[in-house]
């Protein structure tokens, strides 16, 4: 469905001196940054997938959002979405596609909502039986009768996602990209958008691309995620594959009882394993000794054994890695290069 | 053509809706510009007082009274200005809200101008229009406008709007590079002021001056029809004025085009 074949592009701005004299200067000075907001990424969505699109701010989601959809042309490489290239034939791929920016709006923000209903209805060239059906549809899922009639100004940020979302699969889009779409939501709003997806998805095998810094958003929807970090593409994969893959970090917090034995520790040789492959860290505050290490290479009973001939535990907990965790590390350069 | 009309007239009967949402802005505006008709009015009143000439740049006292408030008439209807809703757009980025749909930018902008001119046509300059034209009948002594001046007038005016938005358009591209043009546009009003025949008749400038201006679409915007309506130009005359209205429309139009078309290749989208 979606083809994106190394495509790249670059912001150039003109440089920019500090203060007063610096405005001056760069009046007269042509020197210029390029920035490569997205640098050599391919991938390929079938249809039907929901793919998670995610990295740290700045990464470069939207820049690629904005891409596929055609409002921005890529400085190198193309990209095909249902055999088009939205670049060069924006109109026709315009119709095949529903986009929300979560940080703006598609509506006419003076309008009553029905309205912008009314006019998408036109540009689109929805038939009356099918917009009805569709209409019935968007509101069961989204709920949108509430606030049907009223200007678009008025609406508050969740019922704005819910009517945007809703604009954008009247036409019942083949593809579908959400830049952000849970953003500012709360948690049974933001339920509800999901479960809209989903059901979308499910039921007209609509593609969905969606960034998001939500970390649930992914658990719930995404069968597959594409990681960037500074423009370029670190991860693809299924997100179990990505849990299973670096998932593996397990970590067990004691609460000691003889702070002073701390230095005695050494538990690497007790284990008989490498030393980076426990890392130790001990907290005065609190007392606690946490250990990170991998699951297939410890066990859990080991370890205690292994502390407890040195001293004695009052407390243990333990914590597997979770999705955020390990999505933290890959944004903090963590896992990927080392 | 009606696939056009079913999708562009909501654009036009949105920009409708949204001047009756903003009425108090807009009677501010029609007080303003009328306050400056006046002061224009009284301003040439004084010229003439003072000439020992009947006629200045080839009209009489009375019609220049009359081109003063046909100029108001028309500007209204005319210049509705489309470059301060592509620099919203580009500053705000929902220009990619325009992209992402199946339509053409430029016809949405159009669009909605058609319905800022339809709206302001019915509100003030109508019944301003009506008003002039009784005065001019009983104060002035002038003889009433004939239905083929009316009709020509009319026709002109609609190039005139189409010439001055197609211009207009171009002008506002510019916003794509600086995404910034407050300050052009108050340099691009004032010049229109001048090159349009707004504040002083073409027939006034040097020929030399004139012969460059026929050659700019400036003085189709606002000077040629007010020349239609007060009978300057007639018959082949009027004919051959129209004509290089609609060529200025038609280059315009492709001019626009080919600079869109350039534009869409470096937009940046700001935001997100
Ligand atoms: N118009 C522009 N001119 C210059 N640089 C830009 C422009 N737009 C984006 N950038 C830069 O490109 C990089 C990628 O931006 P992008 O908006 O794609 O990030 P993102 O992944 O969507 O981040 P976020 O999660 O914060 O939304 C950023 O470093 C940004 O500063
Ligand atoms: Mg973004």
């Amino acid at each position: 469905m979606i083809e994106v074949k190394h495509i790249s592009k670059d912001f150039v701005t003109p440089k920019k001196y500090p203060g007063l004299k610096g405005a001056v200067k760069g009046l007269f000075s042509n020197e210029k940054i390029v920035k490569t907001a997205v640098d050599d990424i391919s991938f390929e969505i079938q249809k039907g997938e929901i793919v998670g699109y995610i990295g740290s701010n700045g990464a470069g989601k939207s820049t690629t959002i904005k891409m596929m959809t055609g409002i921005l042309s890529p400085t190198r490489g193309e990209c095909l979405v249902d055999g088009i290239d939205p670049n060069k034939r924006r109109k026709e791929n315009a119709q095949n596609i529903g986009v929300v920016f979560g940080q703006r709006t598609q509506l006419w923000w003076d309008l009553p909502l029905s309205e912008s209903f009314t006019v998408l209805k036109e540009i689109y060239n929805v038939s009356d039986s099918t917009y009805a059906e569709r209409m019935e549809f968007l509101n069961r899922v989204l709920e949108m009768q509430d606030f049907f009639d009223r200007p678009v100004r008025t609406l508050s940020l969740g019922q704005r996602m819910r009517a945007d979302l809703g604009a954008a699969l009247l036409h019942n889009p083949k593809v579908l990209y959400l830049d952000e779409p849970t953003i500012g939501l709360d948690l049974i709003v933001k339920d509800n958008i999901r479960e809209a997806i989903k059901e979308i998805n499910e039921r007209y095998q609509t593609t969905v691309v969606l960034t998001t810094h939500d970390i649930g958003d992914i658990e719930e929807l995404c069968n597959r995620i594409i990681v960037i970090d500074e423009g370029k593409k670190i991860y693809d994969g299924s997100l179990a594959a990505l849990k299973e893959t670096y998932g593996t970090k397990r970590r067990v917090s004691m609460e000691i009882r003889q702070p002073e034995k701390v230095a005695k520790l050494h538990l690497a040789s007790l284990l008989n394993v490498r030393e980076e492959e426990c890392s130790v860290n001990y907290e005065k505050e609190s007392n606690t000794l946490s250990v990170t290490f991998d699951k297939h290479k410890i066990q859990v009973p080991q370890l205690l054994t292994a502390v407890m001939s040195v001293m004695d535990i009052k407390d243990v907990q333990i914590q597997e890695t979770e999705l955020s965790q390990i999505v933290k590390e890959i944004y903090s350069h963590g896992i990927m290069e080392g | 053509m009606r696939k056009y009309v079913k999708i562009y007239l909501p654009f036009t009967l949105n920009a409708l809706k949204r001047q009756m949402a903003y009425k108090g802005a807009f009677y501010l505006f029609i007080l303003v510009s009328l306050f400056s008709s006046f002061i224009s009015y009284y301003l040439w009143k004084a010229i003439y007082t003072s000439s020992d000439q009947a006629t200045l740049g080839g009209l009489t006292q009375e019609e220049m009274v009359v081109y003063v408030f046909m100029v108001y008439v028309t500007s209204s209807i005319v210049m509705s200005s489309i470059s301060n809703y592509v620099s919203e757009d580009v500053v705000k980025g929902t220009v990619a809200m325009n992209l992402i749909k199946p339509i053409d930018y430029r016809m949405s902008l159009i669009a909605m101008a058609a319905g800022n001119m339809i709206y302001r046509f019915l509100v003030p300059s109508v019944a301003i229009w009506i008003g002039l034209e009784i005065y001019k009948v009983t104060a002035l002594g002038l003889r009433p406008v004939t239905a083929v001046e009316v009709l020509l007038y009319l026709l002109s005016s609609i190039m005139s709007f189409l010439i001055y938005v197609l211009f207009d358009f171009c002008f506002g591209m510019v916003a794509f590079f600086t995404t910034y043009i407050f300050g052009m546009m108050l340099a691009e009003e004032a010049l229109l002021g001048f090159l349009t025949g707004q504040l002083i008749p073409i027939s006034f400038f040097p020929s030399a001056v004139q012969r460059v201006f026929d050659f700019l679409p400036f003085s189709s915007m606002v000077y040629t029809p007010i020349m239609i309506y007060l009978g300057k130009y007639t018959g082949r005359t009027a004919g051959f004025m129209l004509f290089r209205q609609a060529a200025w429309v038609v280059i315009l139009y492709v001019a626009g085009g080919l600079i869109w078309k350039r534009v869409t290749k470096r937009l940046v989208v700001l935001g997100g």
